[in-house]
C-alpha cells in the first residue's frame, strides 16, 4: 500500500505541479477530521452534534481550499450548509421510520467475537453515515453550480430572477446527471456483494425489499440525490440575492 | 404555469397513492404482518462491558393487531429485548409495521413504505423543478437494468466470471450514461475512449504496484461479507466506484475544450492540451473528496464496532479501512490519469474536427 501511495503522490505532483501539495494538504486535513470524528464518537460524544461540527470543518476545507474565487466559495459554502441541514431534517424522520441502523444477519461472520453492547447510538450513526456520504457530492455540486452561474451573471448583470433560475437549471441538468451516475455506480459497487449474499441466503423479493442493509443503502443513495437536486434552486436563489443587492448598491 | 401545477398535482397524487399502497400491501406477504399499537417497557438493566462501554438492555412487550393472514384483526404480542445502541437489534415503536414469523415472533421491520416514499420524494422534487427528467430517468433505468442482468449472471455462475463481466458491465453503463447525456456525438466517443484508457491504465498500474509489494497491508479478504474471489470482488468494486467520477471529469474537460475551440478558432493543439491540464487540475481535489467520503461512510458501522471493542485506532484502520483506502488510492490514480489522457485525446480530435 505504501508503494501505491507513493505512485499516487508522484502522479499527482506530475499532473498538478505545486498545486498538488495543496491538494494533499486538504486530503490530509479531511482524513484527520474523520479520525477525530471516529475517536470522539467512540468516546461517547453525541453522534449527531459531533458529525455536524466535523462536517462543517470538512466543508470549509473542501470548498475554500479548492475554490480560488472568494465570491463563489462563500455562496457554495452557504449552499452546502443549508443542504446539510435539509439532509438532516429529511434523514432523521426517515431513519426513525425505517430503523435501518447498524448491521444485520448478513454480517454475522464479521460480528463474531464482538461485544454488541457498544454504548454508541447506531440509529444516530445511521444518520451520520448519510450526512458524511453526501459531503463530497454536495460540496462539488454546489461549487460547480455556483461557479457556472456566477460566470453567467457577471457577463449579464441585468438578469431577472426567472432568468437566473432558468440558467441555474440548465447548468444543473448536466451536474444532476453526472452526480446521479456517480451515486448510482457507487451504489452498485457497494451492493453487489450484498445482493450476492442475500441470494445465497435465499431471500424472497419482499424480504429483499424490507432488508435492513438494502434499505439503508438505497436510502443513502436517494437522500444524497435529494441533496444534489435541492442544491440547484438554493444556489440560484443565493446568487440572485447577491446580484440583486449589488444592483441596488450600484444604483444608490 | 397552470399546466405545470396540474402535472405536479398528478405526480404528487401518484406518489401518495403508491406509498399508501405499500402501507396496505400486507396481504401480499406470506408471513404475518403486525401493526404495533402499544409498547411497554418491562425491564431495564444497565451494564458495563470489559471495554468500559455502558449500555442499557431493555425488554419491551410489543402488542399490536395482525394485518393479514386468516387471523386478521387478532391482537398478538411478543417480547423484544434490545440494547439502547441497537447495533443488531431493534427497538419497536408504536405505528411501525413488523413482519412476524409464523409463531408470531418479530422477524423484520416492514420498510417498503419508507423506501417507496423516498423514491417518490425524489421523483416529486424532480417534477417541482425544470430539470430534464426524461434523460435522467432513461439513463438510471437502463443502468439499473444492466446491473440487474449483471447480478443475475454472477449469481448463476457463482462469481466465476466476475471480473470479465464487471468490465463488460462497466463498458455498458458508461456508454449508456454518455449516450444519454451527450447523445451520439464525437464528444461522447472522445469521453468514452478517455474513460476506458484512464481506468485501464490506473488498474494495470495499481495491480503492478500492489503485486510488487505482494499486497502487503492490503487485506483483500476483509471485503464486505468476505465474498470470494477476494481480488475479483475488490477490483470489481474499484471499477464501479470510480467510473462515475471519471465520466464526470472527462466530460467536463472535453466540453470546456470544445467551447474554447469554438471561441478561439485558431487555437493551437498544444494550447488546448495545456488548458485541458489546467481545467483538470481544479477537478482532481473535489472528485477524490467525493469518493473519500463515500468510502469512509460505508465503513463507519464496522469502524465504530472495532473501536468500541477496545481496539487501537491503528489496528481498527488496518482491519476496516485499509481496503477502502487502497480503493481510494487506485481511484485517485485513475482520476489523475484522466486529466492528461482526456486533454491529449480531446486536443487532437478537436483540432481536426471543430473548424
Amino acid at each position: 500500500m505504501l508503494y501505491l501511495f507513493l505512485t499516487f503522490v508522484v502522479l499527482l505532483l506530475m499532473v498538478t505541479g505545486t498545486r498538488g501539495f495543496t491538494l494533499l494538504f486538504g486530503l490530509g486535513i479531511n482524513i484527520f477530521s474523520i479520525i477525530a470524528l471516529l475517536i470522539l464518537i467512540a468516546d461517547g460524544f453525541n453522534v449527531l452534534i459531533t458529525t455536524g461540527v466535523i462536517a462543517m470543518v470538512i466543508l470549509v476545507v473542501a470548498i475554500y481550499m479548492n475554490v480560488d474565487n472568494p465570491n463563489t466559495a462563500s455562496t457554495a459554502f452557504k449552499t452546502s450548509l443549508l443542504i446539510m441541514v435539509v439532509i438532516l431534517l429529511i434523514t432523521i424522520p426517515l431513519e426513525f421510520w425505517a430503523s435501518a441502523q447498524g448491521m444485520a444477519a448478513e454480517n454475522q461472520d464479521e460480528l463474531e467475537g464482538f461485544s454488541l453492547a457498544a454504548g454508541i447510538s447506531y440509529p444516530q450513526l445511521a444518520i451520520s453515515i448519510i450526512v458524511i456520504n453526501s459531503l463530497g457530492v454536495i460540496s462539488e455540486t454546489s461549487v460547480a453550480i455556483t461557479s457556472g452561474l456566477n460566470e453567467i451573471v457577471e457577463n449579464k448583470p441585468t438578469l431577472t430572477p426567472t432568468e437566473i433560475f432558468d440558467d441555474g437549471f440548465s447548468v444543473g441538468n448536466k451536474i444532476l446527471n453526472t452526480q446521479t451516475n456517480t451515486l448510482l455506480f457507487n451504489f452498485f459497487a457497494s451492493t453487489f456483494p450484498l445482493f450476492f449474499v442475500i441470494h445465497s441466503l435465499g431471500y424472497k423479493f419482499t424480504e429483499i425489499l424490507n432488508d435492513k442493509l438494502v434499505v439503508a443503502e438505497i436510502l443513502t443513495t436517494l437522500i444524497c440525490t435529494i441533496g444534489v437536486i435541492l442544491t440547484v434552486p438554493i444556489t440560484s436563489y443565493l446568487v440572485y440575492r447577491k446580484a440583486n443587492s449589488k444592483v441596488k448598491k450600484d444604483t444608490k | 404555469m397552470k399546466k405545470n401545477l396540474r402535472i405536479l398535482l398528478i405526480v404528487g397524487l401518484i406518489v401518495a397513492f403508491v406509498t399508501g399502497l405499500t402501507y396496505f400491501d400486507s396481504f401480499m406477504y406470506h408471513d404475518p404482518v403486525m401493526k404495533v399499537e402499544q409498547v411497554k417497557n418491562l425491564d431495564r438493566s444497565t451494564s458495563t462491558d470489559e471495554y468500559k462501554n455502558t449500555d442499557t438492555q431493555i425488554t419491551q412487550r410489543v402488542t399490536g393487531k395482525l394485518l393479514n393472514t386468516s387471523n386478521k384483526g387478532q391482537t398478538v404480542s411478543f417480547k423484544n429485548t434490545y440494547y439502547r445502541s441497537q447495533l443488531t437489534d431493534t427497538k419497536y415503536n408504536v405505528g411501525q409495521q413488523v413482519i412476524l414469523t409464523k409463531g408470531y415472533n418479530p422477524k423484520n421491520v416492514k420498510r417498503d413504505t419508507v423506501l417507496v416514499f423516498t423514491v417518490g420524494l425524489v421523483v416529486f422534487l424532480l417534477y417541482c423543478m425544470k430539470f430534464d427528467r426524461r434523460k435522467l430517468f432513461i439513463s438510471v433505468l437502463i443502468n439499473i437494468a444492466i446491473f440487474y442482468g449483471f447480478m443475475q449472471i454472477i449469481i448463476q455462475k457463482h462469481n466465476s466470471v466476475l471480473l470479465p463481466l464487471t468490465v463488460i458491465t462497466a463498458l455498458l453503463i458508461s456508454a449508456t450514461a454518455l449516450l444519454v447525456i451527450l447523445g451520439p456525438t464525437y464528444q461522447a466517443l472522445m469521453a468514452y475512449s478517455s474513460t476506458i484508457i484512464a481506468t485501464t491504465a490506473a488498474l494495470v498500474l495499481s495491480v503492478f504496484v500492489l503485486g510488487m509489494s505482494g499486497y502487503s497491508g492490503v487485506h483483500v479478504e476483509l471485503n464486505d461479507f468476505e465474498l470470494q474471489p477476494y481480488k475479483g470482488v475488490f477490483f470489481a468494486q474499484v471499477i464501479f466506484s470510480v467510473l462515475g467520477v471519471i465520466l464526470d471529469e472527462t466530460m467536463d474537460i472535453s466540453s470546456s475544450l470544445i467551447e474554447m475551440k469554438k471561441e478561439l478558432t485558431d487555437v493551437k493543439e498544444s494550447t488546448l492540451f495545456k488548458s485541458g491540464i489546467n481545467i483538470g487540475r481544479e477537478l482532481i481535489g473535489p472528485l477524490i473528496n467525493i469518493l473519500l467520503f463515500i468510502v469512509i461512510a460505508e465503513n463507519l458501522n464496522v469502524v465504530l464496532l472495532y473501536l468500541s471493542n477496545g481496539n487501537s485506532i491503528g489496528y481498527t484502520m488496518e482491519m476496516t479501512l485499509s481496503l477502502g483506502i487502497t480503493q481510494l488510492l487506485i481511484s485517485g490514480i485513475g482520476i489523475i490519469l484522466t486529466v492528461p489522457v482526456t486533454s491529449l485525446i480531446a486536443s487532437k480530435v478537436i483540432t481536426k474536427k471543430v473548424q
